[in-house]
């Protein structure tokens, strides 16, 4: 059985007429690695914050349908025991510091501290999670010495010490450099090859075709397309509903125009893919 | 402005070493009999007989020094003058002194210097008890002790936030300086800085305050299972003896109030 | 509503959040009119902010903390004053429950209240730890007050009373002011949004 199952869900913020995100059906099996994009107020923050409880706990408002996960239903949860089974994980890496721990050690500990894990098995279990997400060198400077793309591998490894099923990741990268980009996703992709099932908003489409099982493509707070990274990345649908597409997938659609790229290939979205799409013509 | 919020000093000493709930009740004891206790020279014999050779115990004695002067003699020079003078005249104590219309008497010297004292008493336990003791220390151990862990984070988010913002406030007072803005101008112009000093700090900081919110509730934050500490306290059986030593004065130096001999 | 369940109201994560950075904005406006030379503290601002949004056991808690940081990391000598940063946010805290922060002149009759409170409450402290001077300037008038052959307890409330108002006026004014400058959807998420809308 599908560890997430979302069921006609629609959600409405307080003071709001409009939802932010309606109908959704979603089904996410154990270990599967689920992407979503859309264009900016698509309702993606919505649908991770309805996945990991803070939709309806934290920020009330009405919500309808049904939103199980690992078997248990959210409106007849609480919070404080939603997190246990689903881990959250944000844009700004400085927020996600909790504040009140004065090295990455401590902090990575803080919400074993919450749960009343033994100390013998905290230490073990907080320098597993930094050694498996590289930051074990940081352990005894400030959080807020960081960089963003350390600060962000702090948060990722605060979350994953908690050992969640479910990993619900909203646009952990939008803040980084190139080389920070790399260093999340590399904690990302180990975690999905342990079996961690994981869904991911991400604006870098390369990024996506490299790692999803899955892609949703999420449009006016409705799913608009659903299906693999091939086939959805490079619909035609989203350039004309203002979605970002990879560069490569419009160079190529352009020239298929042109007769340049064969009707019959898949678009290319990676740069290695439109190389090798290109370079088999020039043969 | 500080760069650095804590006291706090690393060290290895044996006032290191001990239960910061003890020290924190050797602090009150020391405030308590300073206030309550019986003797005109007590709280004097306290700072010399107590929180000074303490401060060697703890091998931060040049750092309590140094704080102790900065923050303490000010006040406590203010406090022995005006209350020397300004003491109010009682008629027949001895004049010490005559300062334009007003006496100082033996009286006043008296009440100043105890003022004084009790207030150095206070103040300077306090700086030996925070040189000594790591903030994360104590919060772990009160919360061991019972005290809710929610309050705990209050405390210890407050000393980090408080440099950051301190750092970025003087960020933003330099920017403006270099676009003119002048703390020495006229009492309109000054008042006129106010907001654009405050305003992006403060609404800043706030904006932040939901997102942290979310996140450390991610982290369980609020869940209702009994919490455990990273940090291990020592906390041994003459720890506990001192405790109580400490009570008994506390108990002794109110019990000298309330039957005076 | 009985007195465990009007505390707990107060309290979210959201309270505990904010906290910190009310006790910052304290710490760090109080610092920021030293270094202008104003004449006034403005050092309760963010306790005035919880208190409003949060209520009168949250900003009570805020008070009393901000004087044990500003004392645990600042200067020491707060420590003793922490009983009146407690009651101007416990009393701010009520103001607002009566709907006093809703308008900017009902705002005025709440710092009034609360200097009246400052005032009340400093009085014992400054009498019985430091015997009527204290190592605040304003001691000039009390010690002038003592002069004119005035009792101890008048002299200090007299200076109090007339030193607090203008402060904590000017204090719930910019208080209020920015709880006007947030947004309805970010307050709402505070325990009692409902006595400043
Ligand atoms: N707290 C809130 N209260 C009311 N409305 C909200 C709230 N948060 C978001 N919305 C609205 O809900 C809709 C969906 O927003 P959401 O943040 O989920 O979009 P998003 O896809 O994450 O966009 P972005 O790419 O900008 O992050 C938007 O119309 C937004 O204005
Ligand atoms: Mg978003």
């Amino acid at each position: 059985m599908a560890i997430v199952n979302l069921q006609d869900v629609t959600y409405k913020y307080p003071l709001t007429e409009e939802p932010a995100i309606r109908n959704i059906h979603l089904q996410v099996e154990e270990g599967e690695f689920v992407a979503i994009v859309g264009p900016n107020g698509a309702g993606k923050s919505t649908l991770c914050y309805t996945l990991s409880g803070f939709i309806p706990h934290f920020f009330k408002g009405e919500l309808n349908g049904t939103v199980e996960i690992a078997g248990v239903e959210t409106q007849k949860s609480s919070l404080d025991e939603w997190v246990l089974n689903v881990g959250l994980a944000f844009q700004n890496p400085f927020n996600q510091i909790s504040g009140s721990k004065f090295t990455v050690y401590e902090e990575i500990a803080f919400g074993l501290e919450n749960i009343g894990v033994p100390r013998g098995e905290m230490k073990a279990r907080v320098e597993a999670a930094m050694a498996m997400t590289a930051i074990s060198d940081l352990a005894d400077r400030s959080p807020y010495s960081l960089s963003g793309g350390q600060q962000q591998r702090v948060a990722l490894t605060s979350i994953l010490v908690m050992e969640p099923k479910v990993l619900v990741l909203d646009e952990p990268t939008s803040q980084m450099d190139p080389i920070g980009t790399r260093e999340v996703f590399q904690v990302i992709k180990e975690m999905s090859a342990r079996g961690m099932t994981v869904i991911l908003v991400e604006h870098k489409i390369e990024w996506i075709a490299e790692f999803a099982d899955r892609v949703i493509a999420l449009h006016n707070g409705e799913i608009l397309l659903e299906g693999t990274p091939g086939e959805v990345l490079t619909s035609p649908l989203l350039p004309e509903r203002g979605f970002g597409i990879s560069r490569y997938t419009s160079v190529a659609r352009t020239a298929s125009g042109q007769g340049l790229w064969p009707g019959d290939r898949r678009l290319p979205i990676t740069l290695q893919e439109a190389v090798d799409g290109f370079a088999r013509d020039r043969k | 402005m500080k760069d650095k919020l804590t006291f706090y000093i690393e060290r290895e000493s044996s006032l290191h070493r001990v239960n910061p709930l003890t020290k924190l009740v050797m602090v009150f004891a020391f405030i308590i009999l300073a206030f309550f206790g019986p003797g005109f020279w007590l709280p004097s014999l306290l700072v010399v007989l107590g929180i000074i050779p303490l401060s060697f115990l703890g091998r931060v004695q040049r750092e309590y020094f140094r704080t102790a002067g900065r923050l303490l003699l000010p006040v406590v020079g203010f406090l022995f003058l005006m209350q020397s003078v300004f003491h109010p005249d009682v008629g027949d104590s001895r004049v010490l002194l005559q300062v334009w219309v007003l006496n100082v008497t033996v009286e006043g010297v008296r009440f100043a210097y105890l003022t004084a004292s009790r207030i150095f008493v206070m103040v300077s336990a306090f700086i030996l008890f925070l040189l000594t003791t790591h903030p994360s220390e104590l919060m772990s151990d009160l919360t061991r002790r019972g005290l809710s862990g929610t309050f705990a984070y209050v405390i210890t988010a407050t000393l980090q936030i408080i440099p950051q913002m301190q750092a970025k406030a003087s960020t933003i007072i330099d920017a403006q300086r270099s676009r003119g803005l002048d703390t020495d101008g006229s009492f309109r112009k000054r008042v006129g800085a106010l907001l654009p000093l405050t305003g992006p700090l403060v609404f800043g900081s706030l904006v932040e305050v939901e997102e942290r919110a979310i996140a450390i509730e991610a982290r369980a934050f609020t869940s209702k299972l009994e919490k455990t500490s990273l940090r291990e306290i020592p906390d041994t059986k003459l720890d506990k003896a001192a405790r109580w030593f400490f009570l008994l004065l506390i108990v002794l130096a109110f019990g000298s109030k309330l039957w005076p001999s | 509503m009985k007195l465990t369940e009007s505390i707990k109201k107060d309290f979210n994560t959201m309270t505990w959040v904010l906290i910190p950075v009310a006790i910052a904005i304290n710490v760090v406006i109080g610092q920021i009119v030293a270094i202008l030379k104003l004449p006034v503290y403005l050092d309760s601002i963010g306790t005035v902010l919880v208190a409003a949004v949060a209520g009168p056991w949250a900003g009570a808690l805020t008070g009393t903390l901000s004087n044990i940081i500003w004392g645990l990391a600042i200067d020491p000598n707060a420590f003793p004053w922490f009983p009146v940063a407690l009651f101007i946010g416990f009393v701010a805290g009520w103001c607002a429950i009566g709907g006093l922060f809703k308008t900017w002149w009902k705002v005025v009759i709440a710092g009034f209240l609360i200097a009246l409170t400052a005032a009340i409450v400093s009085t014992p402290i400054a009498v019985y730890l430091y015997g009527g001077i204290t190592a605040s300037g304003s001691s000039f008038i009390t010690a002038y007050l003592l002069e004119t052959g005035k009792g101890v307890v008048q002299a200090v409330f007299s200076t109090n009373f007339l030193v607090e108002p203008v402060d904590k006026i000017a204090t719930a004014l910019l208080a209020y002011a920015i709880i006007k400058g947030l947004s309805k959807r970010y307050l709402a998420r505070f325990p009692r949004a409902e006595n400043v809308s």
